[in-house]
């Protein structure tokens, strides 16, 4: 692979990812959004995190998996028990990943 | 919602409260740092298994801060695929920052072009969802938010850097248990942001539409995987709004 090449991914993700990010606030941080829409948007928060959640406790990598037999979905379980206890990012996360390396040697 | 509003970010502030705010933001991020580290290092070692020197990793991680979109490209670099369809892939996976720009948006009001451009270069899962989480309970400013952005940014280009500087010695990065590390501050964001019923069965909902998408594939129906999370996320967002009508304006 040359070396232009992937400076130029690099440049073009550069680009796309700040336009993609950068064009919503600066349109509608300058107009005053309706009701209805604030409504919607004060859903979108919960909606996305739980359409990502979904997607790394059911399907890792991209592929289905039974949450029974993993460590993913036991692993998430400890995570959300974690945090609504100790209400600590820091906390959940790691207690997430160690719960994760012990349930993925207990589990296989 | 009975909560407290912050002021304004407008008002006149002196140093040492903005340096108050921006250390606030950077505590909030320290998850955030620790989460993105071991991500990082593994994105580093994948870009330079694919012939991404350790420059070139870092400064994409530096410039794109995109996690997933760093992640896809390399998959499609990987399928042999050109510029394009890196380009497409990436800013699709990413498509989910419209809706974050637009819901954190009517916050950043009160400040500048560039200043908002700065905040929206920083904004991530994680950094939204901080950062929202704080606004709700009226914590969050501009100063705060930008420190959570830098203290975010650090955790991803160094892990990018020790990842692409020390790949052969690291060995295989999932034995430290990395591929946890974004699963489990999205599943401590999604308690920290559904914060009462209707939000909760705004993001089951978004669970539903999330499994149904890539199941319909079993039925013979293919939808690109790049969509789900967008489709789901705007799915559930519509389907709240019309169940639950306006009372309270969020």
């Amino acid at each position: 692979m040359s070396d232009n090449f992937i400076w130029s991914v690099v440049i073009g993700m550069a680009l796309a990812n700040f336009l993609v990010r950068f064009i919503p606030i600066a349109i509608v941080s300058r107009v005053e959004l309706p009701r209805p829409v604030m409504r919607w948007l004060s859903f979108v928060p919960a909606s996305v995190m739980g359409s990502l959640v979904a997607a790394e406790v059911f399907r890792p990598g991209g592929s289905w998996i039974n949450p029974v037999s993993s460590p993913y979905g036991w692993a998430a379980l400890l995570t959300g028990l974690v945090y609504w206890r100790s209400r600590s990012f820091l906390g959940a996360t790691l207690a997430g990943m160690l719960g994760f390396v012990a349930l993925r040697a207990w589990l296989g | 919602m009975l909560r407290f509003r912050a002021m304004p970010n407008t008002l006149p502030i002196g140093n040492a409260e903005r340096g108050a705010r921006f250390v606030r933001g950077l505590k909030l991020g320290l998850p955030v740092f620790l989460g993105y580290m071991p991500v990082g290092a593994a994105f580093g070692i994948l870009a330079t298994g694919l012939g991404f020197s350790t420059l070139q990793a870092c400064a994409c991680s530096a410039t794109a801060l995109a996690g997933a979109g760093q992640f896809i490209a390399l998959s499609v670099i990987r399928a042999g695929e050109g510029i394009f369809a890196v380009l497409a892939a990436t800013t699709v996976v990413n498509l989910r920052y419209v809706l974050f720009g637009a819901t954190i948006s009517p916050y950043l009001r009160g400040l500048t072009l560039p200043r908002q451009a700065l905040l929206a270069y920083f904004l991530t899962d994680e950094t939204f969802a901080i950062n929202i989480n704080d606004r709700r309970v009226g914590l969050s400013t501009g100063w705060s938010m930008f420190g959570v952005g830098v203290i975010s940014w650090v955790g991803w280009v160094s892990g990018t850097l020790v990842g692409a500087a020390a790949a052969s010695w690291i060995g295989d990065p999932s034995r430290w248990g990395v591929e946890f590390a974004m699963p489990a501050m999205f599943v401590a964001l999604l308690i920290a942001l559904a914060e009462n019923r209707q939000h909760v069965i705004a993001a089951c909902m978004a669970t539903a539409i999330a499994l149904a998408l890539p199941a319909a594939a079993l039925i013979g129906m293919h939808i690109p995987s790049a969509w789900f999370i967008v489709m789901a996320s705007v799915g559930a967002a519509t389907v709240a709004t019309l169940l639950f009508p306006d009372r309270s304006v969020a």
